[in-house]
Formats: structure tokens, C-alpha cells, sequence
């Protein structure tokens, strides 16, 4: 069977319950958004092929289950994953502290050079916002990521997330592919 | 944390063991409301896998049951409560021991400016505490390792119930038995058989005849046989010492005692699941078997399961009919109609039943494989009787399994105690690990044994067979610990009788679908997502074989995140 794709990569959604992780998986994967699936019953994963630079992109992105909400997210979701969104909510301080306990959550788990992102959903609700701007910013700078506000409801800047993380995932993969050459020729 | 649990359930699951988790995700599957909870912060119970760190910390893992908590105050007139946990049936850890120095010697560094490169070079190679701690991470014990038969039951049903996405798995490379004092690879399939060469040409028309008699030979070939031996049979049938060996105890993974028609149905067992996914009949979870038992419990979760670990678990409250009402999880009473618990966390109160067999078990981190060779080997090794010792079982998973580090192997060893682990695998230890101390003088790395950097030995009570209704309550279901089979077989029997008493009429673990069958019907009528709509954008075809089969790893290079991950039968 011919391959449909040049690429896979899997992806993983984290993030406090009630960001809107499953929103945005939807946002992105079906252009489609509903309040009714509060706690994420039947999603296990979602997948978009995405054109970057001439090369297709399969991308399948794994919900958390609900297993985030006792923190008891199982060691294998993370297995081989590539890529990984922290989601927070503008509106909702506690969920951005969390952010820190996730990522030391990511760095006993997950592969060291996963490549990681930072969200901060429902950024259409600007009148209930908790969590400037600025501190995502800031904290993105301080784990050295990338940060980006997102609405899923209003379809704010979801594909550029998720656009922007596989473009990194690939740029990190063909230059460790270039090395890999390099290091065979020499 | 923030979230409360709700106080009511269909079921609630105690434990995480791969039993219960599999009844926890059965029952999930079929809409029933679960609570799976655990008091370790760990998934997998006896059945889990650690880091290096860690797996010296579970054996005193210490208990957050709040032993001053006044528990009256939750009850109702006539109800008892019940502490969880006992003594009788968890692993008991005869010892843990390091092989190598903790730190690199100071001196030795010093000296080193006056040595030649070379030996430099030896100094950094040679592995200590420190180093292999600060790989700690790299490592995944299992505690109950396992292998899959190809087609066996587990397989089966991770296909059958689309579970097989949640999992990856490499094939077991070579077989390995214990001849004429040395290690040997047991041909195993017709090809292996042929091109073999410890093997004469009469030797292989003889040994592929039996095969072929045992795959599909008609009753009246074991006719007769019914109260004699394997090992008979197959000496009536003029098998040659070396043939008898290699099918006795490799391939029917038997004793000279076993029964006749037990050592063919083994023989069936094994040679059914050749030719499925690789060169032998058995597949290796990767990252440990203790990713199994969370498969099943990511299962449960995407249909509603909810998970909560490193639990307060108080207490098991009954009314006076002595029937399970309710768990005193924190100071929160959760209720449900069943329960369903490992065995190791049965109040004491109900423990009306003894282990009488145990199984002795070991794990050795070394630093090179038990038969070199220049591709990495998945190796299973199967030790013969001898002595009146027990035939053992042995696993060797190197860093190409993602549970250890680079340069490492690890060789866990299981058989039926009859004294203590130590004891029981002796003659193993001595016969395939060395201490090699003049590595330098022979220079001849290939002929040298690998040298054990760290061991643990332990016990785990065999629990499969005693009658767990004996005095239990007829609401509770308790699950028997790790057994002795290669693979889950009896775990998954245990998992589907507990199931079928608890849901008579109701289908054990029918297939996911795949997330493009899912319909998400909601208010907002211009977002619905339909089924057609799916089919038209996105490959679907693909999609589903991604996950319709099980995921054979297959590279063969160190790398991370390897995306090298290939579907589909082998020829």
C-alpha cells in the first residue's frame, strides 16, 4: 500500500480538566466546536494530514482521557510522542500555575527532545481574563518554548499552532537526519 | 487537588493490576460507570514496571492510610468497616544487591594522565552505581515480565477490542535453550529447521514429521498415550537425545513428567503462532510489560473510566447482610453496586485462603548479552530441568525495548519455587553471567560472560489456582496476582469469568471504533460532525490500518522517537 504521507508525528494534548484540550483537537481536526463533550468520552485520538513545505504531514493528536483530572495520566501516553501542547485557560489562574507541574510531569515521562508548545485557550474571553499575555509570554521564555493564544470557540490562531509546532517537529527531525549523514560520510 | 470524585459508581475497581484492569475497561466499554483507584502512585501493582530508581523504593513504599482517623464517624448503624490490605500476598524481596562501585575510584582518575589512551578509555566504559542512576530513567523492570504468542489470547484480544493502538511490540528474535553445556538457538520454524545446522538431515525429516503429527495429527496418533509422558512419546518416536530437547523443553516448554497430551496441546501453542510477525512466535511489549495494564486502563478512561492514583484508601465499609456498600476513600464515601480488588489489598478479615505455591523470580541488569551476537537479540531462554531443579524461564530485553540503557541488557528469570530465588536459579547464574576480572588479559570480549552490574531477587505467592470466593462477599471479586504463564492467558480467563459473573448478558470488550467512526452529535447543528463529511477529507483508509493491527517496532538503530513503526503481518 502506497504511503498517503512522508511523515507522522504524534502529538499529545496536556493541560488542566476544563481548558478546552478536546476543543481545540476539534477546532483543528474537524473546523467543528461543541460544549457538549465536557469530559471527553470516546476521544482517544484525532488525525489531519497537513501540507508543510511540499511534504505531507500526518499528524495524530491523543487526548488525555480524562486521566489528567488525578493526575494519573499513564506513562505510555507518552511514549513516543514528538510533540506535545500545554494548554492553559486565560481565564483561569490555577490552570496556568499548573503549567509548571505538567512540564516536570512531561520531563519524567516523555522523550528528552520532545518538542513542546505553550497555549493559552479561550482567549475570546477577554472580560473574565486572570492570565496576561504577558506571564504566558514569560513563562514560554523561561522553558524556552513557544507560545501562542488560542480560541477554539471563535477559531483564533488554532491551525498556527499547531502549524507552528509541526514545522518544528520536522526542522528537528531533518537535521537530525542531516547529522546522521554527515556522521556516516566522515 | 481540586476535583472531587463522584460518590456513586456501577463498579469500583481496587488495584491496578492487569486483571482488574481489564475488568475496569471491559466494564467501561459497555457504559457501566467505574471508579479505578489505587493507593500507589504507580499503575500496574504486582504486575507494574520501574525505573531503577523507584523499583528499590517499592519495596517500602510507604502507606497514606490515615491511621488516626476516627472511621465511626462515616458509618451508619449496623455497618462494618474493613481496612485494606494484607500481609499474605505481596512480593517479598529476598534481596537487592549492586554488583559495581558507586562512584568511579578518585585514585584511578588521578592516575589516569600517566596511562596510555587505551586504557583510559576501559576506566570510562566500566559502569557504576552513579552512572547507571543517572540513566535511571532509561530503565523499565518489569516486576511479572511477559511474552506474547503471536496468536495467542492476548493478541487476539488486543485486535479483537482495538487496543493493539495503545501498544507497541517487537518480536522475540531467537530461542535459546541450555545443550551440552552451552547455549544453543532452538530451530523453531520450518526454515530455521532446515538451515540448521546442529541438526542432521535425518535428524530434520524426523523432527519436522512430529511437528507436523502434533499441529495436525488425528486423535489416533496419541492414542494410548493418555496416561504416559510427553518425553515418552516422543522417544516412541525414535527422536534422537538433542531433538527431544529442543522439543521437550524449548518448544512444549515441558518436563520429563509433563502428560503426553499437555506437552502436545504446548507444542500446538507454540507452533501456531509462528509465522505471524516474526522469526520466532513471541512478541515483547516495548517499554516493559507494564505498559500492558495501562493500555487497558487508557481504554477504560476514553470510555468514562475515572482514575485516580496515590488514594487515601480508609476503609471498606458492608451493611449487616455483609454486603460491599461503599469505600472510605480520604474522608469520602464512594459507593457501588461491585467491587472488584487485587488480591494484595483483601482486608485481612477476608483472607480465608494460603498460597502454597510461590514463584521465585530475579532480575539482573548486565552489561552484554547472554550470547553475543552482532545484532541486538530479544532472547527467551529456557533452562531444563536438571538436578531436581524446576526449569526456569528467562527474558533478555535490550536497550532496542526502550527498558534500559545503551550498552545494557537485562535478564529477568522466573520458575515454581522450591526453596527461595536464590537457591532456585543457582545453577543459571553461575553457568551464564561471569566476573570477569581479567577482562583485559584475554582481550576476547565475544567468549566472555556478561558481568551482572545488579540484581534483585524475589518472591511473589502463586495465587491463580486457590478458590477466591471462599468466605468473600458475593459483591467483591478478588484478582489473583502474577502466575506463571509466558503470557496473560489465565489472566485474561480470570478477567472475562469475573466480567460474565458481574454482566451475564452483556459483550466482553467488542471493538473500539476508530476515532473517524465516532459521531459527534451536539446543539450547535452548522458543527456536527458526520461520518461522510470525515470520510471525504482525510485518508481513511490509512488511518484505520494504522491502528487495525498491532504496532511491530522494528528499527534497529538508538535513536528517539523513532518513527519507524511498521503495520502488517510478516510472510
Amino acid at each position: 500500500m502506497a504511503k498517503t504521507y512522508d511523515y507522522l508525528f504524534k502529538l499529545l494534548l496536556i493541560g488542566d480538566s476544563g481548558v478546552g484540550k478536546t476543543c481545540v483537537l476539534f477546532r483543528f481536526s474537524e473546523d467543528a466546536f461543541n460544549t457538549t463533550f465536557i469530559s471527553t468520552i470516546g476521544i482517544d485520538f484525532k488525525i489531519r494530514t497537513i501540507d508543510l513545505d511540499g511534504k505531507k504531514i500526518k499528524l495524530q493528536i491523543w487526548d488525555t482521557a480524562g486521566q489528567e483530572r488525578f493526575r494519573t495520566i499513564t506513562t505510555a501516553y507518552y511514549r513516543g510522542a514528538m510533540g506535545i501542547m500545554l494548554v492553559y485557560d486565560i481565564t483561569n489562574e490555577k490552570s496556568f500555575e499548573n503549567i509548571k507541574n505538567w512540564i516536570r510531569n512531561i520531563e519524567e515521562n516523555a522523550s528528552s527532545d520532545v518538542e513542546k508548545m505553550l497555549l493559552g485557550n479561550k482567549c475570546e474571553l477577554e472580560e473574565k481574563r486572570q492570565v496576561s499575555k504577558e506571564r504566558g509570554e514569560q513563562l514560554a521564555v523561561e522553558y524556552g518554548i513557544k507560545f501562542i493564544e488560542t480560541s477554539a470557540k471563535a477559531s483564533i490562531r488554532v491551525e498556527e499552532a499547531f502549524f507552528t509546532l509541526a514545522r518544528d517537529i520536522k526542522a528537528k527531525m531533518e537535521k537530525k537526519l542531516v547529522s546522521h549523514v554527515y556522521n556516516d560520510c566522515f | 487537588m481540586d476535583y472531587e470524585l463522584p460518590s456513586e459508581f456501577d463498579l469500583i475497581v481496587v488495584g491496578t493490576g492487569m486483571i482488574e484492569s481489564i475488568v475496569a475497561a471491559a466494564a467501561s466499554r459497555i457504559g457501566k460507570r467505574v471508579l479505578h483507584i489505587d493507593s500507589n502512585n504507580y499503575y500496574g501493582g504486582l504486575w507494574a514496571s520501574f525505573n531503577l530508581d523507584s523499583i528499590s523504593n517499592i519495596l517500602n513504599s510507604a502507606s497514606n492510610i490515615e491511621t488516626n482517623l476516627e472511621v465511626k464517624q462515616f458509618l451508619t448503624e449496623n455497618e462494618k468497616i474493613y481496612q485494606f490490605g494484607n500481609d499474605a500476598f505481596h512480593m517479598h524481596t529476598h534481596s537487592q544487591i549492586w554488583h559495581i562501585p558507586e562512584k568511579a575510584n578518585e585514585q584511578t582518575e588521578t592516575e589516569q594522565s600517566d596511562l596510555p589512551t587505551e586504557c583510559i578509555q576501559k576506566e570510562e566504559e566500566s559502569w557504576t552505581q552513579e552512572k547507571l542512576l543517572k540513566n535511571s530513567r532509561k530503565f523499565n523492570i518489569d516486576i511479572a515480565p511477559k511474552l506474547h504468542f503471536a496468536r495467542g489470547d492476548f493478541v487476539e484480544l488486543l485486535i479483537s477490542s482495538n487496543i493493539a493502538r495503545y501498544s507497541e511490540f517487537r518480536s522475540v528474535s531467537r530461542v535459546l535453550t541450555w545443550l551440552n553445556g552451552q547455549l544453543e538457538v532452538v530451530p523453531c520454524s520450518r526454515s530455521d529447521v532446515f538451515s540448521s545446522t546442529k541438526v542432521s538431515v535425518i535428524e530434520k525429516r524426523m523432527l519436522m514429521k512430529l511437528l507436523t503429527s502434533c499441529v495436525d495429527g488425528d486423535e489416533k496418533e496419541f492414542v494410548g498415550y493418555e496416561n504416559k509422558t510427553f518425553r515418552t512419546y516422543l522417544k516412541d518416536r525414535k527422536l534422537t537425545d538433542n531433538l527431544i530437547h529442543y522439543v521437550l523443553y524449548a518448544i512444549a516448554m515441558a518436563t520429563d513428567t509433563t502428560p503426553c497430551l499437555e506437552g502436545v496441546e504446548n507444542t500446538k501453542r507454540f507452533l501456531s503462532s509462528l509465522g505471524r510477525f516474526g522469526k520466532t512466535p513471541f512478541l515483547y511489549s516495548m517499554y516493559g510489560s507494564g505498559e500492558i495494564t495501562q493500555a487497558f486502563c487508557r481504554l477504560s478512561a476514553v470510555f468514562g473510566g475515572v482514575y485516580a492514583l496515590s488514594q487515601p484508601l480508609n476503609g471498606l465499609i458492608f451493611n449487616n447482610e455483609n454486603k460491599f456498600k461503599s469505600l472510605l476513600c480520604g474522608q469520602q464515601r464512594i459507593s457501588a453496586e461491585h467491587l472488584v480488588m487485587g488480591i494484595e489489598k483483601l482486608p485481612k478479615e477476608f483472607v480465608n485462603f494460603t498460597a502454597t505455591q510461590f514463584i521465585s523470580r530475579a532480575v539482573f541488569v548486565i552489561d552484554r548479552s547472554i550470547m553475543a551476537s552482532e545484532k541486538e537479540n530479544l532472547t527467551l531462554l529456557l533452562f531444563p530441568p536438571e538436578d531436581g531443579k524446576n526449569p526456569c524461564t528467562m527474558i533478555e530485553v535490550g536497550p532496542l525495548t526502550g527498558t534500559c540503557p545503551k550498552d545494557t541488557y537485562i535478564v529477568h528469570m522466573f520458575t515454581k519455587q522450591t526453596t527461595n530465588p536464590e537457591e532456585d536459579f543457582k545453577h543459571c547464574v553461575e553457568r551464564l553471567f561471569g566476573n570477569s576480572k581479567n577482562e583485559s588479559e584475554t582481550g576476547e570480549k565475544e567468549n566472555l560472560l556478561p558481568n551482572v552490574l545488579w540484581s534483585f531477587y524475589y518472591t511473589v505467592p502463586n495465587t491463580v489456582n486457590l478458590d477466591l470466593k471462599n468466605g468473600i462477599p458475593k459483591n467483591i471479586f478478588v484478582c489473583p496476582g502474577p502466575d506463571l504463564d509466558l503470557d496473560y492467558d489465565p489472566a485474561i480467563a480470570q478477567a472475562k469469568a469475573i466480567f460474565n459473573e458481574i454482566y451475564p448478558d452483556l459483550e466482553f470488550l467488542p471493538r473500539a471504533p476508530d476515532p473517524e467512526e465516532i459521531i459527534i452529535e451536539g446543539e450547535d447543528n452548522n458543527n456536527i460532525v458526520t461520518e461522510g463529511e470525515n470520510l471525504t477529507d482525510q485518508p481513511i483508509d490509512e488511518a484505520t490500518e494504522a491502528v487495525a493491527d498491532l504496532q511491530i517496532e522494528t528499527s534497529n538503530d538508538h535513536g528517539e522517537g523513532s518513527s519507524g513503526i511498521e503495520q502488517g503481518e510478516a510472510e
